[in-house]
């Protein structure tokens, strides 16, 4: 079964997050920064989708993807960067780091699904 | 509920505690303004929030956070620098932001408040190099965003080091402009920052971001990302549920024992046993899941110290130990509004402001300790500041002043028994109340409150170098230790809180150690007069043993209400148990002589007895009140006949007298050479001060010539002067029955009685005093001594 | 449903289904939902200095409940608290408590148009606890007004 992780210091923000995609199917897991989320790839398997904020204590959304990219193991791993405003001039860093696609907070659902549709992840 | 207002909710929670360590975080970089790490903190609780938010459509709240972000953006890319003002300003979204959430709260939207001028002030501060004093804030806020340009002018301002007067010139003109597009609520294009350096500022940004994380102590952060896997968050509701369930769970864990006694099965009793066991593991660990650190309370503290510091023009550091310490639910609401009033106190009246305190040698700030930590059963909370400590002679003249003490009273207490006096009824007035301190709430209503949940206040003073407040509260309210009584073949309950201790009278002892005053009983408790209360009587039953009638056997328990003691009269008394407190429902609330009712083991209902509520009943303190007085009254009569300790003397061959031992404060031998004269007085220097001496040998006559040797004399204590009285000989002290006759009227003298089988003559020291016109209404001035 | 509105000051909505008991030769019911429950006598644990109608406090599965003695309310005599008495355990307004009765009738079914004031032949002190009255076919219901119970002095 297809699963996302939800990366964010806020739990209120992976709580939105995981519902909308649970309306679309899809299992997540949740993580509240950088570190805890390798944590969390090294145990689970099969996780097709990382949506990732950006700024977070101890490991940070730049820094996560730079992790992750460099394992061949998550090569087929999608990676959104949850972004804001503030962070727009950051966007280019990220996609050059090996994010796949950005959206930008708040967004409803309706964009949400159409950049999961970006990134393949719905059919 | 909808997944929506679930959502809202967890957006609440998250965000007020997100602003607490916002509010910490602040005064933090307050007093390190240097720290990047802070400011890259406040900036990411600030940078969630409005992040968030947009999710849920509240604009204000998106609005005044992303001016706060953009703000602290610049702080944390050192575009700008910290500043007082700036902490000001930030403080204040705090305390909008949480206004925003209440809002939302309470009423599903954010209300109608008006953010615009705080929004604006945001802005300049971040589009300006030039930062402002608070004397240009208050001129902004009072015309609401529109400033004209004679008040341009009036703003005082500080320039930075890298203006120079044209540049000050052309930033005063673009200052102009920008407030007077504060108003409008789209905020002059904030987040806009040239295109050009942009990728380039970012991907310097992003490695020093990571790098500040990565040097960030580790440890405590992820200590909060393990225990956010490893907890939950609770509806407080469910806990309330648990706990009575719980307790009902231990009511009939209790009924199943009782019936264990009767029972001689050996599997029944084992496993009602294991029952037992269990549910005192069950009652412990719900129980603590109630616990809550006290960190709770004092979270909100440091932010009520620096807003009331500020207001007051002082300067205090806040010391917080064992913030861990934990309390039941049920106390941490109850002590709040206590401990706030404590601080305040503390702050307002007891720390000096700076230049005093230098003056006095100590530093500039003053040092606010608190410490919580458990004992003996309770948590003890200790409120410490380094201060100018207690006046106590103000304190002493100000209860005199008020009545709330008689003058004996004031001359013979300590310095502690007077420090405690701030905690009486009546003593706090207007003058005392500052705008800081509250409205109109003084000291006493601190220790009602911690009284009402069974906790104790106390305080200790060392003049000129603090003061510290104590205070002792019950881990938890819900369930409590308590004496079973019976009246009436009724069985109450009587706290342990309020209990003293137990006594037994029988048979003669009856008689005599119960006296009547005013028509109310009373019993001698080694010494101290106790008001007696008849539990029956007061419950409006007819008393099923009448002892009044001097036989039989008195059950008496000893009982402290307040500052009040009494006798409580039962007919029986049983064991302390363990009881959990049910209120009383509407019909029955307002009967002041219950507390509560509890079930007991057998599955009767008993009632628990308000001892405060009692004691104002039956009138305790006037009781008390009428038998100290009835008891001096008799003394200057001389009627009474009860023993007292006296303390005897010799004025002259065969010339013997006497005073009653409390009126001696030292014994002393004075050598002859010591002896001075101030104007009419004779005078000997004592302990830093100067002791007029009252020869006592002259009632009789001239006193003898003093020639050589020394001078014996006893010391006394009147008003809050010594005064040495001179005497012969001193011969004994005695305790016996003190029959006063008055043979002859004399000045001075009481009368006399018979002391060691002689006659001797009781001195009135007061009138004497008057005599010699060193009562403490004669002034008498030291500086005559030569 | 106007005539009930009119007399009393907050509106109830009138039941269709009462609980009826017999108090003191006067016969009442009540909404059959504030009915908790109905239990035979209890021992209770007298309150000294309540309102002399608080006959007492009983333990009803680990909650603490005044007991009312309505016939003592009704000014009738005390009527005898023995093993006949019975108990209408009755909540409203977030507070239960039990009222003391002679006997329990049937749960009874009413028709709203049978609804009338309280008459004028019925004495103040009884007409501050009731909302009204149902004509029945050989008496009279008092519909109790269990919240008024409550706060009474």
């Amino acid at each position: 079964m297809p699963k996302a992780l939800i990366i964010d210091d806020s739990s209120t923000v992976r709580s939105i997050i995981s519902k909308m995609l649970t309306s679309w199917g899809i299992a997540s897991i949740q993580a509240c920064n950088g570190q805890e989320a390798l944590q969390k790839l090294s145990t689970e398997c099969d996780i097709q989708l990382a949506l990732v904020d950006w700024n977070m204590p101890i490991m940070n959304g730049l820094e996560f993807v730079k992790q992750v990219r460099q394992e061949s193991s998550f090569k087929e791993m999608r990676i959104i960067m949850v972004t804001t405003e503030t962070e727009m001039h950051q966007v280019v860093s990220a996609l050059e780091a090996g994010v796949d696609e950005y959206i930008m907070k708040p967004f409803t659902e309706e964009i949400f699904k159409e950049k999961l549709n970006m990134v393949g992840v719905i059919g | 509920m909808s997944e929506l207002d679930e959502t809202i909710k967890e957006f609440l929670v998250e965000s007020l505690e997100n602003l607490e360590q916002l509010d910490r975080e602040l005064l933090a970089l307050e007093s390190d303004p240097t720290k990047i790490e802070t400011i890259n903190t406040i900036f990411r609780i600030v940078h969630t929030v409005k992040g968030t938010c947009g999710f849920f459509d509240f604009r204000k709240l998106e609005k005044v956070s992303h001016v706060g972000e953009n703000l602290l953006d610049s702080l944390r890319s050192q575009k700008i620098a910290v500043t007082e003002v700036i902490i000001t300003t930030l403080l204040r979204l705090s305390d909008t932001l949480r206004e925003l959430l209440a809002n939302i709260e309470e009423s599903g939207c954010e209300g109608d408040g008006d953010y615009s001028e705080l929004v604006g002030l945001l802005t300049s501060l971040n589009e300006q190099k030039i930062t402002l004093t608070s004397e240009a804030i208050s001129i902004n806020s009072k015309s609401e965003g529109s400033v004209d340009e004679s008040s341009v002018v009036l703003l005082k301002t500080q320039v930075s080091e890298e203006g120079q007067d044209d540049e000050l010139q052309r930033m005063f003109y673009a200052a102009q402009s920008e407030w007077q597009n504060a108003s409008s609520l789209e905020a002059p294009g904030a987040a806009a920052v040239p295109e050009s350096s942009q990728i380039g500022a970012a991907e310097n940004q992003a490695p020093s971001t990571v790098a500040d994380g990565s040097e960030s102590p580790k440890v405590s952060e992820s200590k909060k990302s393990e225990l956010s896997e490893s907890s939950l968050r609770v509806d407080v509701n469910l806990l309330d549920k648990l706990m009575n369930l719980v307790g009902e769970l231990v009511l009939a864990r209790n009924q199943i024992l009782q019936f264990t006694k009767s029972q001689n099965d050996g599997e029944f009793a084992s496993t009602s046993q294991r029952l037992n066991l269990i549910t005192s593991e069950l009652q412990e660990g719900v129980m603590r899941t109630r616990m809550q650190p006290i960190s709770t309370v004092w979270n909100k503290l440091p932010r009520i110290v620096r807003d009331i510091a500020h207001s007051c023009g002082k300067k205090v550091v806040l010391e917080m130990q064992g913030k861990e310490t934990e309390l039941d639910k049920t106390i941490i609401e109850a002590i709040k509004d206590p401990l706030t009033h404590v601080i305040r106190n503390s702050v307002d009246h007891g720390i000096e402001s700076p230049e005093k305190r230098l003056a006095a040698g100590k530093g500039a700030e003053g040092v606010l300790v608190m410490r919580a930590f458990h004992e003996g059963g309770q948590v003890v909370i200790e409120i410490s500041d380094d201060g100018a400590g207690l006046n106590t002679e103000r304190i002493r003249a100000k209860a005199l002043e008020k009545g709330l003490i008689t003058s004996d009273k004031a001359a013979s207490m300590g310095e502690a028994e007077v420090n405690r006096l701030i905690f009486l009824p009546g003593f706090s007035t207007a003058e005392q109340i500052t705008n800081i301190s509250g409205r109109g709430v003084g000291m006493d209503v601190v220790r009602s409150n911690i009284e009402r949940i069974g906790g104790a206040v106390d305080v200790a003073s060392n003049p000129g170098k603090g003061a510290k407040f104590t205070i002792k509260i019950p881990l938890t309210l819900a369930i409590i230790p308590a004496l079973i009584v019976t009246t009436n073949n009724n069985r109450y309950a009587i706290p342990q809180v309020n209990l003293l201790e137990l006594v037994r009278i029988e048979g003669a002892q009856l008689k005599q150690s119960i006296e009547r005053i005013q028509g109310s009983d009373f019993y001698r408790l080694r010494g101290k007069i106790l008001p007696l209360v008849y539990l029956d009587e007061q419950l409006g039953l007819s008393a099923a043993n009448s002892t009044k009638s001097g036989g039989g056997i008195l059950n008496l328990v000893v009982v402290r209400a307040d500052n009040h003691q009494f006798g409580l009269v039962v007919d029986a008394i049983h064991d302390t148990e363990e009881i959990v407190v049910k209120p009383l429902g509407r019909l029955l609330k307002g009967i002041s002589a219950f507390a509560g009712a509890t079930i007991m083991g057998d599955g009767q209902v008993a009632l628990i007895l308000d001892i405060v509520g009692m004691a104002r009943k039956a009138q305790i303190a006037k009781k008390e009140a009428a038998a100290k007085h009835e008891e001096s009254r008799s003394n200057d009569e001389g009627k009474t006949s009860e023993r007292k300790k006296m303390f005897v003397f010799e004025l002259g061959t065969n010339k013997r007298a006497a005073v009653p031992l409390d009126q001696v404060y030292r014994l002393e031998e004075f050598p002859v050479q010591a002896l001075e004269s101030a104007g009419d007085h004779i005078v000997v220097q004592y302990r830093d001060g100067i002791l007029p001496l009252v020869d006592l040998r002259g009632i009789y006559g001239e006193p003898p010539e003093i020639s050589e040797g020394s001078l014996r004399a006893f010391v006394h204590l009147s008003g809050d002067r010594f005064v040495g009285f001179v005497v012969e000989r001193i011969l004994d002290i005695v305790e016996q029955c003190v029959n006063v006759e008055r043979p002859y009227p004399k000045q001075g003298l009481v009368g006399s009685a018979v002391i060691q089988d002689k006659v001797t003559d009781l001195l009135d020291l007061s009138a004497i005093l008057q005599l010699a016109e060193l009562s403490p209404k004669h002034s008498f001035d030291a500086r005559e001594a030569r | 449903m106007e005539a009930a509105a009119n007399q009393i000051t907050q509106q109830p909505v009138l039941a269709k289904h009462y609980v009826t008991f017999r108090a003191g030769e006067l016969f009442f019911g009540i909404d059959v939902l504030q009915v908790q429950e109905i239990i035979r006598h209890q021992s209770m644990t007298p309150v000294p200095l309540a309102p002399a109608a608080v006959k007492g406090l009983i333990n009803l599965r680990g909650q603490i409940i005044a007991a009312l003695d309505l016939r003592s309310i009704l000014g009738a005599e005390s009527g005898i608290s023995d093993e006949r008495t019975m108990n209408v355990v009755v909540r409203a307004d977030d507070e239960t408590i039990s009222l003391l009765v002679d006997s329990i009738g049937d749960v009874i079914q009413v028709d709203e148009r049978d609804f009338e004031n309280v008459p004028e032949t019925i004495a103040p002190h009884i007409r501050c606890i009731l909302h009204g009255v149902f004509k029945l076919k050989n008496e009279l219901m008092l519909v109790l007004n269990s919240g008024a119970c409550m706060e009474r002095e």
